[in-house]
């Protein structure tokens, strides 16, 4: 036996396959035909040129994995982390490999696995992140005070902070000032919300989810998706106790039990049959995941209920008033919003009477932020922005980065960007500046289920 | 070997490496390109063991060079160590060309990837082989000129690929392959010297050992940078759908617009099953109860764009077409082409593998050739699915299949040995433009005589005496029989 010889073979043998020891359904393992169409969606192959940094090289990793008997070590380890999981790959295969299923498969095995191997420092470090705070959101809220006062008082170590992340600076005045849902004016006798958590059953015509980490952070960015959804007429709902987060940074890292009881709570604190929308991609296509994380009828019609805010204002944008701007702003689709909720248009049309939106020419292309990726692999997520960065100076006729401005739905995304020197922003706010101040907002009992245009507009 | 088997060191085998020398080999790779850039963990080998074809090999290495000179020193480091060398680009080839067979060090040009130098008025670029086809033509798409050949796995597959298999692709109907492409390349030659093949002037003086090389499978050494022929983007483009619910009709209507003296751009073919799949992922409104589709593409001037778009549309409807639309603007026009061009991919929507062939008939044998191809699908039980350049006769039927199903790999290749036959008895070729690689070669003999395959050795061995670059591909070696068992060892299909 050489070393060669421990070369495991890619290829699920003839016949039937011995169950491997990944949770993997073998129908979606073998659907790969390994065209490799995926691989110029990849941002991790893009950077690299390797085969182990793709999608097509990944799925053969399970397979050696699951067919082959490699083991699963470091090195297979280190394969499966260096996915951003932006599922570029996904939407741009023509035989639909279900690659986010494949790959939060590999990941849970590889929690279950390492719950034992793994360094002390980094299991306490990430059973406080994922499993003590982020559940938590009045801990949330309390460790954004800290990181707030440590900022301005400069007692931040950088050594606490990873590399490839630059943290925001937190608004104190915004932490002091918790959402408010719209109060009942309600011209219809529709009856009112709670005083501080929504009773969201049919009192409301949406719930905007908030959200860990994004309500602490960038609150002001919810505050303006409240206020363009109520500049629609639209009474806007909170979600009750138990909507902390929504536990898609768990399904990446492969914590699924933790994600599903997450999920049940999400559901669970937004009850009735208001829409809900979600202003942030990646919460978004988590909630609207739902369905399949947790596999029952329940989940199903919540998930049915989901919108992202630019797919559930498109159908209303008619009743907004706002102001042309004449701004350009390039537009970097969050991959969670164009290659997993496939809404692309939406964002588009939302701010096609205020600004003049520009496209990149990278196909959507992941920035590299990836949730808490950029934190975990700052080189390739660095590397992946820098690519990013070209295609958006590209998109705005090589313009300096000061010169423009982003438009972006997720968290994530825009802080990845905006360490980079991006101005990015996203939509809800971009909206809520052009809003018109003089004009009334649409009247709530005028909603009706086809949205019209609004009065004083022409047709 | 066989007594008929030419005799040429292109057959030469490699003994697999000891543990030792494996070692002593990747260290010298990494002394060469940097240790994070030569690399022989197994389950990384294990990724680089196939490209989009069927066969598997394995490698004793891969490598990543970034430059000329890293190819040269990864080229003589592999025979200083006695060890036959392989390019690879993207992996998106069909036919094993860059399967390793041999444990040999597998030299990956993914890494450079850079558009040297644009000559806008003289139309040309230099390109590193790791550029892919479609960005290169995205790079210059604003100087309103674009790189013509056009393989279906354009946005995936690599300009080096490309030269090394002769690709061509949808408008190479009109435009002609990757070889009527390519002006110049510096090859670093087996022996790990560098030297230019070709020129930037038309009609280089001597021998045109450019093109011996554009499409030599990586037999004949590794391109480093290409210069390559940029097209002028045509002032007019439109592209057309014609639906037929009868196969026959489909491929009378390629041969009659062809007849009537027109050459579109573009002129392809997609069945039925095909189809419906196609329009499952792009949804560009193809009809999914036609028996067949044609894509076609004319461009050039205004006027003569019109003329065009009416002579197909009178030979489509003289053969019985159900519709001929024309697709109204560009956002509708890609989604034609994407389609087309997904096709191959998708065919995990019907089963998980497939086998590909890649023969070239005559036009005016369509009709009874694409008859026969779906005979001996139905004879052999395996489904066949139809989506080729129907204006060059180059077939791609392919055959799909799980492969979990015993016995089924026999079914496959007695298929594909029948589909060559027909294609061959008409007077047709082995391959279009996918390449022989390992796959099809075992079928050179039923085109080439013992001569014709001398010949053709004595080629390869001028530029490769001592069988490094890519063994065991193009020219055949040993028995007839395509199945499992004819393969090298080690190779697993």
């Amino acid at each position: 036996m050489t070393a060669l010889d421990s070369v495991p073979t890619t290829q699920r043998p003839m016949g039937v396959a011995p169950q491997g020891p990944l949770d993997i359904s073998d129908d979606d393992l073998v659907s790969c035909v390994a065209c490799g169409l995926c691989l110029p969606h990849c941002p991790t192959y893009r950077v690299t040129g390797l085969e182990t940094s793709s999608p097509r090289g990944r799925i053969a990793a399970m397979r050696a994995v699951q067919f082959g008997g490699a083991p699963i070590d470091t090195v297979f380890e280190r394969y499966m982390e260096e996915c951003i999981q932006c599922r570029g790959c996904e939407a741009a295969c023509p035989s639909q490999v279900p690659y986010g299923r494949l790959i939060e498969g590999a990941r849970q095995a590889l929690h279950e696995r390492r719950s034992h191997d793994r360094r002390r420092r980094r299991r306490l470090a990430e059973w406080l992140g994922y499993t003590v705070i982020l559940p938590r959101h009045r801990l949330v809220i309390a460790a954004t005070w800290l990181l707030g006062l440590g900022q301005r008082l400069r007692l931040v170590p950088r050594r606490l902070v990873p590399r490839g992340v630059a943290l925001p600076l937190v608004s104190l005045t915004e932490l002091r000032h918790p959402l408010q849902p719209t109060a009942p004016t309600a011209p219809s006798g529709a009856s009112s919300g709670g005083p501080s958590t929504g009773n969201p059953t049919n009192a409301f015509d949406a719930v905007l989810f908030t959200g860990c980490v994004m309500d602490a952070w960038q609150r002001g960015t919810h505050r303006s998706a409240i206020t363009v959804m109520e500049s629609t007429g639209a009474m806007v709902g909170l979600p009750g106790p138990g909507g902390d987060c929504c536990g898609a940074l768990h399904v990446h890292a492969g914590r699924t039990a933790e994600a599903r009881r997450l999920a049940e709570r999400v559901i669970a604190s937004m009850p009735g049959d208001a829409p809900i929308v979600v202003d942030s991609a990646g919460c978004g296509a988590a909630l609207k995941d739902y369905g399949h994380l947790l596999g029952s009828p329940e989940a199903r019609a919540f998930s049915e209920r989901v919108h992202d805010f630019a797919e559930w204002l498109a159908p209303r944008v008619d009743r907004l008033a706002v102001r042309d701007t004449h701004e350009r702003v390039v537009v970097a689709d969050p991959c969670h919003l164009r290659h997993v909720q496939r809404q692309t248009t939406p964002v588009r049309s939302i701010l096609a009477a205020s600004h003049r939106t520009v496209d990149t020419d990278d196909d959507g292309l992941c920035c590299g932020a990836g949730g808490a990726y950029n934190a975990l692999q700052p080189d390739l997520a660095l590397a992946a922005r820098e690519r990013k960065i070209a295609a958006l100076q590209r998109a705005a006729g090589g313009a300096a980065l000061t010169d423009f401005r982003v438009v972006s739905a997720n968290p994530g995304c825009l802080m990845h960007l905006m360490a980079a020197g991006v101005r990015a922003v996203h939509p809800a706010d971009l909206l809520a500046e052009a809003l018109d101040p003089e004009h009334p907002r649409w009247p709530r009992d005028a909603i009706r289920p086809e949205p019209s245009r609004h009065p004083g507009s022409t047709p | 070997m066989d007594a008929t088997v030419p005799d040429h060191r292109a057959d030469r085998s490699f003994a697999s490496p000891s543990d030792a020398e494996l070692t002593r080999l990747v260290a010298d790779l990494g002394v060469a390109l940097g240790p994070d850039r030569a690399r022989s963990d197994p389950l990384e080998l294990a990724l680089y063991a196939r490209d989009a074809g069927v066969a598997s090999g394995r490698a004793a290495a891969v490598c990543f060079p970034r430059t000329t000179a890293e190819v040269a020193a990864a080229v003589q480091t592999a025979r200083r160590h006695g060890r036959p060398f392989l390019g690879r680009g993207s992996g998106t080839g069909l036919a094993g060309g860059a399967t390793p067979v041999d444990d040999p060090v597998v030299i990956v040009t993914t890494q450079m990837n850079r558009v040297l130098e644009v000559d806008v008025d003289e139309r040309f670029a230099w390109v590193e082989p790791g550029v892919l086809n479609l960005d290169l033509t995205r790079a210059v798409a604003h100087l309103g000129l674009h790189y013509a050949p056009d393989p279906s796995s354009q946005q995936a597959c690599s300009i080096g690929g490309n030269v090394a298999t002769n690709a061509g692709g949808p408008h190479c109907l009109l435009y002609g392959t990757t070889q009527a492409h390519v002006l110049a390349a510096e090859v670093v030659l087996p022996d790990g010297t560098v030297t230019v093949l070709g020129g930037l002037s038309p009609d280089q003086p001597g021998y045109d050992l450019r093109g011996v090389f554009v499409g030599s499978e990586g037999t004949m050494g590794i391109a480093t940078r290409i210069a390559v022929r940029l097209m002028p983007d045509p002032p007019a483009l439109r592209t057309l759908l014609l639906d037929f619910t009868d196969v026959d009709a489909a491929a009378a209507t390629v041969s009659g617009i062809i007849a009537d003296g027109l050459v579109p751009a573009a002129l392809e073919m997609m069945d039925a099953d095909i189809t419906r799949m196609v329009e499952d992922f792009v949804g560009a409104g193809y009809p999914r109860d036609a028996a067949a589709v044609l894509l076609v593409e004319v461009d050039g001037l205004t006027h003569g764009v019109d003329d065009a778009i009416e002579i197909i549309r009178r030979v489509g409807t003289a053969n019985g077409a159900r519709t001929v639309r024309v697709a109204a603007d560009a956002t509708e026009r890609n989604l034609l082409w994407k389609g087309r061009k997904s096709a191959f991919g998708a065919i995990a929507r019907i089963a998980p593998n497939y086998y590909l062939h890649d023969t070239v008939v005559p036009r005016t044998r369509l009709v009874e050739v694409l008859r026969g191809v779906y005979a001996i699908a139905d004879e052999q039980r395996i489904k066949v699915l139809n989506v080729f350049h129907a204006g060059d006769g180059n077939l791609h039927p392919l055959l799909v299949f799980d492969g979990r199903e015993p016995g089924v790999m026999e079914r496959v290749h007695a298929a594909g040995d029948a589909i060559i036959e027909l294609s061959l008895s008409v007077g047709g070729v082995l391959s279009g433009e996918h390449g022989i690689g390992l796959e099809k070669r075992a079928y050179m003999r039923s085109q080439f005589s013992p001569d014709d395959l001398h010949v053709q050795a004595g080629m390869r061995d001028a530029f490769d005496p001592d069988g490094f670059s890519n063994p065991h591909k193009v020219l055949p070696a040993g028995s007839r029989c395509g199945d499992v068992q004819s393969l090298p060892e080690g190779v697993w299909v």
